[in-house]
């Protein structure tokens, strides 16, 4: 029964540390825009289709290969998507901008499939053999990569973001956009590099979950642009440390639900909490600064 | 002495409300100049359209005798003209020392930690708190420090929108100690002001602004105090 | 007109009662992610309703459509503080767990030696009352598109009256429309109530077309779907979430033209058009250049 909880425990924190760095993807670009961009997961889904693409072409190709193609192409997708759906909406409502996103999740859902037709597709697994006994735990390597690569992604990304000039306009922008237009700051050139910086975040995340599960589908744009929102949400819309916080509660309340109730019940757990959480809007719900 | 600044019949509009009716006016190079007039009047719309954060609908805004209307804000900056926008506007949950650096933007020079250490000397204050969030200092701090971040541009001309708004007399008084030093230093400043009786006593040159228009120009002695005073609250059109 | 031309028709008309309903949201001011769901729980409490307890379409239509109002209050009473994404994702939050609600929902009884109802992800089939009836797929079409009409020739006057006007102000300052003297809240929530009312008609409608649901159904994607047909068609007039549905169904899948690429051209086209067209096609100002044309 301990044991059973451990295990669930780290397999939560493991897929909690993939949902962290997607929460933190979204969580730059609504805190520089204050916009949800529905075609992040998406951009990673096409970036992940990619990769595959590729890998089926020539079966050799290593694994950082494959990562840099998703990383590359998440990018090239969600530059694609600042473009045409961002940047001519940045005045006004944000409701055009998010329909718009929507609008274009339909396109990269389309190429996805038109690149690869089959339903489920296969991806190069990150790791073949059994998983390490330790402890009485079984530890899956993915998950140990997964956890590894989420926190070097949040060290590098504190010290960009408080250690580096473009860090401090990022900052600037997210505090407030019209001061820091007033302070010189090319706020349109931030927007989209913060954009290719999630998009980049995004796509490794995306390499990961698909090489841990050695398999991709069209629904896995639908599946992170949730558990994106999901986490950020369940953090305190528009906080960096909360995001990666949000998303290791979600892998740990996703864990252990399923353990116990099953998977049905596991998601609605998540919503329900999601939905509770909102309504009950404690304080901590609503903080708008990412520092 | 030249103009710095040259604004000819600008006008700027929120949709079909136009909150400048063909503003012109200019700022010598050098001096302290003012703009007074009651709320409402378009002070800040006129601090913003020169700092290139609202587009005019038409007219233009000539610094150092080029055109700057409808030039993006960091051109704007780098060209030499900082605003000091209305309510300080800091970036709050980053460190004094962070918002400097954020007024440094579109600078590529190495010599911007030199600057930030002059601006500790001119605000000591500034420098106690190098390491404090910006969102915890003081109205007057908070003032102080946007002027600074202001400063790190290096401009020609700074934009002052407001800058003793909602701060105790004695704070308010010391703005306006740091306001003639800057200028005795060599910035040109463009100052709006709700309080007359002290812009009047820093500035050269005054501008009376009612709803979109300058509907009076000159010298500080060249109308009763009084007067200036009661037409910058409530507007002549109400006498 | 072949069966499938009939079908899309009919499809249009479906989807409309749904757009509608997003569009009625917006306009109130809140974008919500969740009319799916109302739009669900239509369909399975009519289909309960005429499949299982041998009820009539109509009571069946009445009975749903007070269901689907009753959840939609059910989600908005908590929620009614919150703006913007929270509302949008409380929204979401709570269509997921009516979707999951579906999958889990199992009651069948006995009709004629067959087992009818909810069978879990496994859907409901067997809705038939429309082909027991033994109404003419043609005279189905017409009654949808009649019900449509109603409702729009409905939505048009309360736009021309006062009530438009207030759901406009509610939508557009609310603090100003609570200091004209409206209560803000109680208005929202007759709003939501219709919207989820709306929704339930559709998905009556939808049930017995079909005469087969599954909870797939009703999942976010046929959500968004509804806001986009809102958004596109334009926030001007009640029939802008149509001429948003004809735009997908009608012209892209029923011409055909794009086989293959629907979505690739249906997403870039929408994305541009909200570039130059923010609020929609029909936007307020085209729906006021068109009537002073035509008046």
């Amino acid at each position: 029964m301990l044991a059973d909880l451990l295990q669930n425990t780290f397999d939560g924190l493991a897929a909690g540390a993939s949902y962290a760095l997607v929460a933190l993807g979204f969580t730059l670009i609504f805190g520089v825009l204050r916009r949800a961009n529905l075609s992040y997961g998406p951009a990673i889904m096409l970036g992940c289709y990619a990769a595959a693409a590729v890998s089926a072409q020539r079966p050799g190709l290593g694994l950082a290969v494959l990562a840099l193609i998703a990383i590359v192409v998440s990018v090239l997708a969600g530059a694609y998507v600042e473009r045409l759906c961002f940047a001519p909406h940045r005045r006004g409502s944000g409701i055009a901008a998010m329909a718009a996103s929507f609008a274009l999740w339909m396109q990269l859902e389309e190429l996805a499939v038109l690149l690869l037709p089959r339903h489920v597709v296969a991806f190069p697994a990150l790791y073949g053999d059994d998983p390490i006994a330790f402890a009485g735990l079984a530890i899956r390597v993915e998950s140990l990569v997964a956890l590894g690569t989420a926190g070097a992604v949040c060290a590098l990304l504190a010290w960009v973001l408080y250690r580096t000039r473009f860090g401090i306009s990022v900052r600037a922008v997210i505090a407030s956009p019209l001061a820091a237009e007033i302070a010189g700051i090319r706020t349109g050139r931030i927007f989209f590099l913060v954009f290719a910086l999630a998009s980049a975040i995004g796509g490794l995340a995306g390499f990961l979950v698909a090489a841990t599960d050695a398999q991709l589908t069209p629904m896995m744009g639908m599946w992170f642009t949730l558990k994106g929102l999901v986490a950020m949400m369940l953090g305190g819309l528009g906080s960096l440390p909360g995001a990666v916080l949000g998303a290791l509660a979600l892998g740990l309340v996703e864990a252990h639900s399923q353990w116990f109730l099953g998977p049905q019940l596991r998601d609605f757990v998540v919503y329900l909490l999601l939905f509770c959480l909102l309504a009950a809007a404690p304080k901590w719900m609503r903080t708008h600064s990412a520092s | 002495m030249s103009a710095l600044l040259e604004v000819k019949d600008l006008v700027t509009a929120y949709g079909k409300i136009e909150a400048l009716k063909g503003v012109s006016l200019e700022v010598r190079e050098g001096s302290i100049t003012c703009l007074l007039g009651p709320n409402g009047a378009g002070k800040t719309t006129l601090m913003m359209t020169i700092a290139g954060i609202l587009k005019p609908r038409s007219g233009s805004i000539r610094f150092s005798g080029r055109e700057i209307a409808r030039q993006p804000p960091h051109a704007i900056v780098g060209a030499g003209v900082a605003l000091v926008p209305e309510n300080r506007l800091v970036f709050p949950g980053m460190s004094v020392l962070e918002n400097l650096h954020a007024g440094a933007y579109a600078r590529r020079d190495d010599e911007i930690e030199a600057d930030i250490g002059r601006l500790f000397e001119r605000f000591p204050r500034l420098r106690e708190r190098a390491e404090q969030d910006a969102g915890t200092l003081s109205g007057g701090e908070q003032q102080m420090l946007a002027v600074a971040r202001a400063l790190m541009s290096r401009p020609k001309l700074l934009l002052m929108d407001e800058p003793s708004l909602g701060l105790a007399p004695l704070v308010v008084d010391e703005i306006f100690r740091t306001i003639a030093d800057l200028h005795r230093d060599g910035t040109t400043i463009f100052l709006v002001e709700q309080n007359a009786h002290m812009a009047l006593r820093v500035a050269h040159h005054f501008y009376l602004i009612e709803q979109g228009r300058v509907t009076f120009s000159g010298d500080p002695g060249s109308l009763a105090e009084d007067e200036v005073i009661r037409r910058a609250y409530l507007g002549s059109a109400r006498r | 007109m072949d069966a499938y031309a009939l079908g899309l028709l009919t499809n249009v008309g479906l989807l409309g009662f749904l757009a509608l309903s997003a569009y009625l949201m917006l306009l109130a001011g809140e974008m919500s992610f969740g009319q799916q769901a109302f739009f669900g729980v239509g369909a399975y409490a009519g289909g309960m309703l005429t499949a299982m307890a041998g009820w009539p379409l109509p009571l069946a239509a009445v009975a749903a459509m007070a269901a689907g109002a009753l959840a939609a209050l059910a989600v908005a009473l908590p929620t009614l503080r919150l703006r913007g994404l929270y509302f949008a994702m409380a929204t979401l939050a709570a269509a997921e767990m009516a979707r999951i609600g579906f999958e889990l929902l199992q009651w069948q009884v006995d009709r004629g030696g067959e087992q009818v109802g909810p069978d879990g992800t496994q859907g409901f089939r067997g809705i038939r009352w429309v082909f027991e009836s033994g109404l003419a797929p043609e005279a189905w079409a017409a009654l949808v598109w009649l019900l449509l009409a109603a409702v729009l020739a409905l939505a048009a006057l309360a736009e021309r009256s006062r009530l438009g006007a207030m759901l406009r102000a509610v939508g557009e300052d609310p603090g100003l429309a609570a200091a004209l003297g409206l209560d803000v809240d109680r208005f929202k929530l007759g709003v939501i109530a219709a919207a989820g009312a709306l929704a339930a008609l559709g998905g009556v409608l939808f049930a017995h077309h079909n005469t087969y649901i599954e909870p797939r159904n009703f999942d976010i994607m046929l959500g968004v779907h509804s806001l986009a047909y809102a958004l596109i068609g334009g926030l001007g007039t009640a029939f802008g979430p149509l001429v948003g549905v004809l735009l997908d169904v009608g012209l892209l899948e029923g011409t055909r033209v794009f086989h293959g690429y629907r979505m690739i051209a249906f997403g870039g086209l929408v994305a541009l058009l909200l570039v130059l067209r923010p609020r929609g096609l029909l936007d307020e100002a085209a729906v006021r250049w068109l009537g002073r044309r035509f008046s």
